[in-house]
């Protein structure tokens, strides 16, 4: 933790003696420059934070007044909501099943394209591609790979003469059908892992291998400690990410088939915004965002905690 | 290299040979559903529900990518998601770089605090916002129009902006703007005429990221655009395959035009590639600074 010290200190020792109007006019200038920034703070953090709180505690459909009425949406929420539940198990076999898998998959490939092979650049680039497209174009796109019928996983499996599956359809297999396509942005992943693994020394590799370490030792001994703070970093960015995944389960499934991808997200957004002719329930809806706000603040929180313990750092002066 | 001992070298070509079939199949998995999605994009809007499926098209129906497009309105949500895209990256951009200016090379009251809150907002999930602010947009005239879209841009509306140009701008030595100062020029000046050159990667990539969070955006333009007419690529796409009164959407059509949707992000990878690579390596300092 001693390394997160300010490392730039020469702000503080500008000299100031021969320029006597700086002090005064600096304060005028930098809040005229930070003014949209903190006018965009209170009203795009300061306000939600607040009124979706308080709404929270409200009956509301966006037409009348918000009736106060306590906990008594959560109450709700936990005890006679059929849907809840469903959905909190939802997001949480997403994430379970997508950020490991990320992390592992991503750090994987990092290490497999951090090695000099002819090509290596050109292939590091179409891992990454995925990545770049629009999230809608690749999303629909997959909707039609995993099409049992004539999309191409099912083909290609079935011409490897492999079982096919009905995926999206399937509703044990919707939601692994939901991560694999996720998955196939795992070059974002690979990306911060690949620079975090060209960081490390290498005069360490060389130290290890004269003292006989094999490849297997080097890696649990030297890789993972020294990018331990950038592991962590995506631990708590993906699990964030994932907690609030929209996207993918309303395009691919809609929540289906039953309740199997019928994520915290979802619900939220269908409660708040129904379809034409329902009544948006924007008080219950603010109700869920606020135990996902729990529930990501306490990841956070959780890996926080967990960063003094595993995390590297290095105690030796600079 | 040169003196390799013989018996190492049979090992070497087997992990080669392991390395390019496992690079070959990866770069399969990256690159074949992208192919894929152009033969059904060549197929006659039939064919592609042809069991067994074919790999090919039979026939090579060009005219989808014409067709298509039109279909979708493809022309109209272009032109709606490059208004909004580009007065988004305009408005993140420039606030960001005026506020990372003043909190790295501003001495005033109140610069930490708000550097920490600032900071400290990139952890509030932007779920948090979506009811109050619908609302908000609502009662003030702005829903089904596109100003929950730009208008947060321009109040500094990403807070990781604003700490990858804090980061950029203290890594510039403080003599520059002293020399400026004795030149006569204001701050304003300065952030313009010296600084902006300066920092030219850091705000190249901010436009990147910028540019990527806006023409992805699904959530926000399909939370506050109703009228089909004003919607951006995003909604304007899925809606087209979303199962609407039973009837089948046409993939063909829907294949070619994804394709035409994803060209806008794919071309600037590929011209500012190094850029995408440095933002990212930026978001990992986050933790190593």
């Amino acid at each position: 933790m001693t390394r997160l010290s300010r490392p730039f200190q020469r702000g503080n020792t500008r000299s100031r003696g021969g320029l006597s109007r700086s002090a005064g006019s600096d304060t005028l200038a930098a809040y005229l420059f930070i003014a949209p920034a903190i006018i965009g703070f209170a009203v795009f953090v300061g306000y939600p934070l607040i009124r979706s709180f308080y709404l929270a505690l409200t009956k509301y459909n966006g037409l009348a007044e918000p009736v106060f009425v306590g906990l008594g949406n959560f109450r709700r929420l936990f005890t006679t909501d059929p849907a809840f539940w469903p959905a909190l198990r939802a997001t949480g076999y997403l994430v379970v099943l997508y950020v490991p898998l990320s992390l592992i998959l991503g750090l994987a490939l990092a290490m497999f394209c951090n090695q000099r092979f002819r090509g290596v650049s050109l292939l590091r680039t179409l891992a990454y591609l995925p990545v770049v497209l629009p999230a809608v174009a690749t999303i629909t796109l997959w909707k039609f790979i995993l099409n049992p019928q004539v999309g191409l996983l099912n083909t290609v499996l079935d011409r490897l003469g492999l079982p096919t599956s009905l995926w999206l359809q399937s509703p044990t297999m919707a939601m692994p059908s939901v991560v694999l396509m996720m998955l196939w942005g795992v070059g974002g992943t690979m990306i911060i892992f690949l620079a975090a693994l060209q960081a490390v020394p290498t005069e360490l590799y060389e130290a290890a291998k004269v003292d006989g370490a094999g490849p297997w030792s080097a890696f649990v001994r030297i890789t993972v400690p020294t990018i331990s703070p950038i592991i962590l970093l995506q631990v708590i960015l993906q699990t964030t990410a994932a907690l609030q995944t929209f996207n993918q389960p309303k395009i691919l499934t809609n929540g289906g088939p039953g309740f199997s991808t019928s994520v915290l997200m979802l619900s939220i957004y269908n409660n708040g915004f129904p379809n034409l002719g329902r009544i948006p329930q924007l008080g219950y809806a603010s109700a869920q965002v606020w135990v996902l706000f729990v529930i990501i603040i306490a990841v956070i929180a959780l890996a926080a905690k967990f960063t003094s313990l595993w995390t590297y750092s290095d105690n030796t002066p600079d | 290299m040169t003196t390799l001992p013989t018996d190492r070298r049979p090992r070497r070509l087997i992990g080669t040979t392991a390395w390019y079939v496992t690079a070959l199949f990866v770069a399969a998995v990256m690159i074949v559903p992208l192919l894929w999605m152009i033969t059904i994009g060549l197929k006659s809007g039939s064919a592609v529900f042809e069991i067994p499926p074919r790999l090919l098209p039979r026939e090579w129906t060009w005219r989808n990518f014409i067709d298509g497009p039109q279909a979708i309105h493809f022309p109209r949500l272009l032109l709606n998601s490059t208004i909004i895209t580009a007065l988004s990256v305009l408005g993140g951009v420039m606030t960001a770089m005026m506020a990372g200016y003043a909190l790295a090379r501003l001495r005033f009251p109140g610069r930490k605090v708000w550097f920490y809150l600032f900071v400290g907002s990139m952890l509030l999930p932007g779920v948090v916002g979506l009811i109050p602010l619908f609302q908000l947009y609502k009662s003030i005239g702005w829903y089904d129009t596109w100003l929950p879209l730009i208008v947060p841009a321009f109040l500094g509306g990403n807070p990781l902006f604003i700490f990858l140009a804090r980061q950029y701008f203290l890594a510039i030595p403080y003599s520059i703007d002293e020399a400026a100062k004795i030149d006569g020029a204001g701050h304003l000046r300065i952030f313009t005429q010296v600084m902006l050159p300066l920092t030219r990667p850091a705000w190249i990539t901010m436009a990147i990221l910028a540019f990527q969070a806006s023409w992805n955006d699904y959530l926000n333009p399909l939370v506050y655009l109703y009228s089909s007419g004003k919607w951006p690529l995003s909604v304007g796409m899925a809606a087209f395959i979303s199962p609407f009164a039973g009837k089948t959407p046409d993939w063909s059509y829907y294949m070619a035009t994804n394709l035409l949707y994803m060209l806008p992000p794919l071309i600037l990878f590929f011209v500012a590639q190094r850029y995408f690579i440095q933002g990212l390596g930026s978001l990992g300092s986050t933790t190593q600074k």
